[in-house]
């Protein structure tokens, strides 16, 4: 116990803290500039000085470490002076652009001069000079403005681990430099902004157009677009947003955003936003009252289910969307509608993995936290980037191995290049016989738990790669020993898996290896989710074989209860997933299709299969916030709210639900949830649901795993794995394993064609933020230098990059770190999208899609 | 006395290693290889050795504090960074006497158990760096560098690291970062460099001077190096002088020597004979003497009875016709231009203190200023992170202190008193 004085006040201590924090703790405030809660000290702005008795000079009270005896005083005269001539010293430079400055009124050096400063400066001569900088899309950066604390610079390396910036020349030329296009690494995560205390780096989104007293008002919200699920708030006023931020202390990301979070808000205001319903008349899309849509609707849903019963349709729902929309459209197609076709993209890999791996170890074996991985001392990355697909959980990443973590990745490292103990690249979609390697050798040096046989027997009938396997594969064996070293050293591991594991080779090969492998080491599994909602989507029973709650629909019991609680009866028979929906749309087994939040046409391989399936549907509902590809395709579109605009939850891939809250409607759209209400009515239902609220409150009526789980609950953070509610447990199942016997044959001579997934984008909703949009303007195709040389193409250069399913130009850009053989390209731009080159095929075990028709053919394109 | 460091300065071969060997050198490290490591740190206790940088803290103790971490690998730096103005005395050093140094080092590394150790050179010493790359070479050659010492098991290896011209980087924790890659700019201490150093780990850094200290004391035992010159800080000391004398340039001689007998005698007297206004005893950053003070011993322990310090021990002589407000304004530019700009009162107080003194000394200096002056100085003074701005400081407050009617002068009548 460390006792100390200050202020006359006594302070007691459990663990040694700074003065400045035992301060705090006895309620007495310091005043700081360069110290910020988080980052380490620095001790440079020299305002935060106290008088500490036996010490000849005054000490820097966020630097000093608190001790025993110690006697403390904050507010002496000499204080005061050394505080009020720090403030004079740096308004020396510091230019008095306070009217204009966009930081006036939450600037901490104005409220600091208030405050504490002199009423006069003494300084005569002129201030330095430096323009303001607008290199970048979306920050500009006035370092005259700067008093170089560099809380920006300790934000970017240490907590970003992105290295972007740091000060450059001496003495009152220090300015924090650069940032410029990506060109230095920049992720514009706009971290730095946050912690900056003046305006000497602000982001350009709302230049001039905010100060702090425009906010009529804060929303708490969750964001939008990805399964991380970053708390933010929506500054707002008139109807808008004007600007989002994180805040220290709130959700799981803490004070940190990623640069789609953080800046990418804006598509909500997108020009291409619909605004109005519209009915295809003649093949051509027409405005018509919601009145008009809604009859419509109905009237077709019900002529096709009396003609052809309710299997011939099906519904498609959306990880976009909240989980009461999500919650809403199952609803209609089994209980009102009764059939249980519906299911989402999520289908693309996120459920099957996710299904497989509870399969397997029991429900919610997924479910851990995030926060946490940075505590661990060892992580295994498969199948995707966390630090593009998941940002904020890849910077855990990186603090793991910060603290001292191996950090092993198998796969292009991208963005953990710097953070990875080692990488481990295989060629393509080897990557099964690395794992089967590691596996293979790990359960001979260790001996396995003997919980789960079903496993354990697998394991057995594993076949081991030999020599020449490996060397197909392109990893030596040296590397195998290494892996299966480290893995067995790690005594916190986790895995985090990519949604790349599941698209290519054989998913649930791959998936059970990585089963066996956090199994035999006993690792948290972690499951990369591109959507804010894929796990809600599950969850809320999105899946043709699984009712709300994760419950099985051919056990009778859980049907029962619902049928019991609702009044309503359940379709028993399993209903058709995406794929098989499009196949059955094709051979027209199945005639109407309500499409919530989904592009299907662009998210989905095989565009020309999805074509001519949805083409030949009697009935296409739409229900989207832009006019998508698919959506020009419909019989009837519906513009829906979008994420600022409706209230409700999402659940994180942790699996922590949190509340997403409306700033305000500012589109003509409404709420998914209250159209598909408004429908159901329409077809005979007789509930009303007159919020969201009311969606949940049903929720938790009839999940299980739900159960009792409040709004209120929710917004007090408590909704983390296990809810109030019961899980599924004890279900070690049967589970399949495809080629548990074989190994793949390694192609050494394509080019493989491989989704690029930027940090800048996710989908086609950050296409249309002009933010992220002016960061990554237009489509790319990444290659490896040596490959582009191959083919004699420089950066910026085009190219003709063909299959069967297209032959179009795109720019090349070289990435280092990509592997030779692989180009890749992203999944976010109309007409060259990575979907469009690209055929897929269905793993019956798993049904998770494989990717097909990636070999590629390239050749420049002369100018 | 019998020149130590210096010795066989005049021989043009004193850089190599044959003549050094022939002169008795490395016969130290020989000495040293059969003492146990702490037999060598007690022998340097005893000899109360203090280290030549500039803030002379005992090299024993400074020693034993790194040897007590248990982390390993330990490192041994050099400093030889020699930024400070006005001194030279380790350039010789360097130039003309690299395997003292060496053997310093190495001795110094077996007492440590540091098995890495560099050289931070000055990046304005391209000559020295030819000459110590040479050296090393040269001991590598002989044995006297590597993983085996002489056959004794003993392992160290030495390089050079050449700094890019920042003064802030002559201080220890700026010039580890330096070391390191990183921006040259002084670490929160605690920790100090002896348990949290280069690579975080147990780092001795000793000024060059202080290293070539080292085989002497071994060869004479510390009990006899103790009775050199002043007992409280003992040893030879190397003293470089310069500005208005006679004879300016490097001078070793016992630590304790009066001002007086340096300026007077060793160095030929004050230039053309004029008078003695001022004399700055250990490098800009020490406080400036009147001439009433020149009696006072050259040590660690006499010169702050003065009111200054023996820092470099750079010796900077200034006669009648110099202007104070000149020397203050120069002295200034220099602390603005190489101020890191990591704390408030010196990136921005040692400018505004320049940006006085230039109006004053350019006849433009208004009523108040020398208030000013002070003022601000007193707000930077004890303020800042490290004690560069502290020098600067001190600098303008010892000069107004002893020149108050020069700066007046140079107010009231625009122009200066020695015009
Ligand atoms: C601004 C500043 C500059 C310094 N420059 C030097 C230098 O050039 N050479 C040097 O040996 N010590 C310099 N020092 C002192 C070092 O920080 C350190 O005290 C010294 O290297 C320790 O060696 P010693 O114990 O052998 O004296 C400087 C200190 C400060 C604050
Ligand atoms: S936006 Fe992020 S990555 Fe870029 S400089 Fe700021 S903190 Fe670093
Ligand atoms: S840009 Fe802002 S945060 Fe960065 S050092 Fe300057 S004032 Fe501090
Ligand atoms: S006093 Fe401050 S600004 Fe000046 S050199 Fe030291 S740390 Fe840097
Ligand atoms: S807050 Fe302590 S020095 Fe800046």
């Amino acid at each position: 116990m460390i006792k100390l004085t200050i202020d006359g006040k006594e302070v007691e201590l459990e663990k040694p803290v700074t003065v400045l924090e035992a301060a705090k703790k006895a309620g007495i405030r310091i005043p700081t500039l360069c110290y910020f809660e988080g980052l380490s000290p620095f001790g440079g702005c020299r305002l935060c000085l106290v008088e500490v008795e036996k010490l000849p000079k005054l000490q820097t009270a966020c630097t000093l470490m608190a001790a025993d005896g110690m006697v403390v005083r904050t507010e002496t005269e000499q204080i005061k002076a050394a505080r009020r001539a720090m403030l004079e010293f740096l308004l020396i430079n510091h230019p008095l652009d306070c009217p204009y400055c966009d930081k006036a009124g939450e600037c901490e050096l104005q409220d600091l001069v208030a405050k504490y400063g002199p009423e006069a400066g003494r300084f005569a001569e002129g201030k330095r000079q430096h323009p303001e900088n607008f290199d970048d899309p979306i920050i500009v950066r006035n370092m005259e403005r700067c008093v170089l604390c560099t809380r920006c610079i300790r934000m970017c390396n240490d907590l970003q681990g992105a290295y972007a910036i740091t000060v450059t020349g001496r003495g009152s030329h220090s300015f924090v430099e650069p940032f410029s296009g990506g060109k230095y690494n920049c992720e514009y995560c706009g971290n730095c902004l946050t912690v900056c205390p003046v305006g000497a780096i602000m982001s350009r989104l709302h230049r001039h157009s905010y100060r702090p007293w425009f906010v009529e008002k804060e929303v708490e919200t969750t964001c939008g677009y990805c399964g991380v699920g970053c708390s933010l708030i929506l500054q707002m006023r008139e109807e808008r947003i004007i600007r989002t931020i994180p805040r220290v202390g709130l959700g799981l990301n803490n004070g940190l955003l990623c640069v789609r979070g953080r800046f990418g808000y804006d598509f909500v205001e997108s020009r291409d936003r619909l605004s109005t319903p519209m009915i295809n008349v003649n093949g051509e899309l027409r405005p018509v009252s919601w009145q008009e849509a809604y009859e419509f609707v109905i009237r077709r849903l019900k002529e096709i289910k009396e003609t052809h019963g309710p299997t011939a349709i099906g519904g498609i729902a959306s990880g976009r969307c909240t989980n009461e929309d999500n919650y809403m459209l199952q609803r209609l197609m089994r209980f009102v509608i009764g059939t249980n076709n519906i299911d989402s993209t999520a289908r693309l890999y996120y459920a099957p993995a996710v299904a497989y791996l509870e399969q397997i170890f029991g429900q919610g074996i997924t479910a851990n936290l995030i926060p946490g991985i940075a505590n661990s001392d060892g992580a295994l990355v498969i199948g995707g980037d966390p630090t593009t697909i998941n940002p904020i959980l890849g910077l855990q990443i990186r603090a793991l191995w910060r603290s001292g973590g191996k950090v092993i990745v198998v796969g292009a490292p991208g963005g953990l290049k710097r953070f990875a103990s080692y990488e481990v690249v295989p060629r393509p979609f080897a990557e099964e016989i690395v794992l089967s390697a590691v596996v293979s050798r790990l359960v001979k040096e260790k001996e396995l738990k003997g919980e789960l046989t079903h496993l354990e027997e697998k394991i057995k009938g594993l076949k081991e790669p030999a020599e020449g396997d490996l060397q197909a594969a392109g990893v030596s064996a040296e590397t195998i020993d290494r892996m299966v070293t480290d893995l067995k050293a790690m005594e916190t591991p986790v895995i985090v898996i990519g949604p790349e594991l599941l698209q290519h080779g054989r998913p649930s090969k791959n998936l059970f290896l990585t089963a066996a492998l956090a199994y035999a080491i006993n690792a948290r599994m972690f499951v990369l989710s591109e959507r804010p909602n894929y796990q809600g989507v599950i969850d809320m029973g999105c899946l043709p074989d699984m009712l709300p709650g994760g419950r099985p629909i051919d056990f009778e019991m859980f049907r029962h209860k619902i049928e019991e609680t609702l009044g309503k009866e359940v379709p028993q028979n399993k209903g058709l997933n995406l794929f098989e929906m499009i196949d059955a749309a094709a051979d027209g087994r199945l005639k109407a299709l309500y499409v919530m939040g989904e592009d299907l046409l662009f998210s989905l391989p095989g565009r020309e299969k999805t074509r001519k399936a949805l083409e030949g549907l009697d009935l296409l509902i739409v229900q989207d916030i832009y006019l998508t590809e698919t959506a020009k395709m419909a019989d009837v579109v519906l513009p829906a709210a979008s994420w600022s605009e409706k209230d409700g939850t999402f659940t994180n891939l942790e699996r922590r639900i949190q509340r997403v809250r409306a700033g305000r409607t500012i589109s003509s759209g409404r709420p998914d949830w209250q159209i598909v209400s408004e429908i159901a009515r329409g077809l005979g239902d007789d509930k009303v649901f007159s919020s969201a609220h009311d969606v949940w409150e049903e929720v938790i009526h009839i999940s299980p795993l739900h159960a009792g789980l409040s709004y209120e609950d929710i917004s007090e953070g408590k909704a983390i794995w296990p809810y109030h509610g019961e899980p599924l447990r004890g279900v070690e199942g049967e589970f399949d394993v495809e080629g548990l016997d074989s190994l793949p044959k390694v192609d050494t001579d394509a080019i493989i064609l491989n989704m690029h997934r930027p940090l800048y984008h996710s989908g086609s909703t950050s296409r249309r933020s002009k933010a992220l949009i002016s960061i990554f303007p237009e489509p790319v195709l990444m290659m490896n230098p040596s490959d582009a040389k191959g083919i004699g193409v420089e950066e910026g250069e085009k190219v003709r990059l063909a299959t069967s399913n297209a032959s179009i130009e795109v720019k090349v850009k070289i990435d280092r770190d990509l592997q030779q053989g692989v180009v890749s390209l992203s999944n976010t731009f109309e007409g060259v999208n990575f979907m469009r080159f690209v055929d897929y095929t269905v793993e019956p075990t798993t049904g998770s899609m494989v990717i097909t028709n990636n070999s590629v053919k390239l050749e420049k394109v002369k100018e | 006395m019998e020149k130590v460091l210096l010795k066989n300065i005049d021989n043009p071969d004193s850089a190599r290693i044959e003549a050094y060997e022939k002169s008795g050198g490395y016969s130290g490290l020989k000495k040293a290889f059969e003492m146990e490591p702490k037999a060598i740190i007690e022998e340097v206790k005893r000899s109360g050795l203090r280290g030549r940088g500039g803030a002379g803290f005992p090299t024993g103790m400074k020693w034993d504090f790194a040897s007590r971490d248990p982390k390993f690998p330990k490192y041994l730096l050099c400093n030889a960074d020699e930024g400070e103005p006005g001194t030279f005395k380790d350039r010789p050093l360097l130039e003309k006497r690299p395997h003292l140094l060496i053997e310093g080092m190495i001795i110094s590394a077996y007492a440590l158990k540091a098995e890495y150790g560099y050289i931070y050179l000055r990046g304005e010493y391209p000559h020295a760096k030819v000459v110590l790359e040479e050296a090393i070479k040269e001991a590598y050659e002989r044995g006297y560098l590597g993983d085996n010492i002489l056959g004794k098991g003993v392992k160290f290896h030495l390089s050079v690291h050449q700094g890019a011209g920042a003064y802030i980087c002559g201080e220890e924790t700026a010039l580890i970062e330096s070391i390191e890659g990183k921006r040259g700019q002084p670490r929160i201490k605690p920790p100090f460099p002896v348990n949290v150093g280069a690579w975080g780990m147990p780092t001795v850094v000793n000024n060059v001077e202080t290293l070539s200290n080292i085989p002497y004391i071994i060869e004479i035992g510390g009990e006899a190096y103790s009775q050199i010159g002043n007992p409280e800080c003992p040893g030879p000391k190397l003293f470089s002088i310069s500005c208005c004398v006679e004879k300016p340039g490097v001078y070793e001689l016992p630590m304790g020597t009066p001002l007086k007998e340096i300026i007077y005698e060793h160095a030929g007297g004050i230039k053309g004979g004029r008078q003695l206004k001022a004399v700055i005893p250990g490098g800009i950053s020490t406080p400036v003497l009147t001439p009433d003070k020149i009696d006072c011993p050259m040590d660690f322990v006499n010169l702050p009875k003065v009111g200054s310090m023996l820092g470099s021990g750079a010796i900077m002589v200034f006669d009648d016709t110099v202007c104070m407000v000149k020397v203050c304004w120069r002295a200034i530019k220099f602390f603005e231009h190489e101020s890191c700009g990591k704390c408030t009162p010196c990136r921005e107080g040692t400018g505004w203190m320049r940006s006085i003194l230039e109006r004053i000394e350019g006849g433009f200096g208004r009523e108040g200023d020398i208030e000013l002056l002070q003022d601000v100085a007193m707000s930077i003074a004890g303020k800042t992170f490290c004690p560069l701005g502290d020098g600067a400081a001190n600098v303008v407050l010892s000069f107004i202190r002893s020149f108050t009617e020069e700066f007046d002068y140079h107010i009231k009548n625009k122009k200066c008193i020695t015009q």
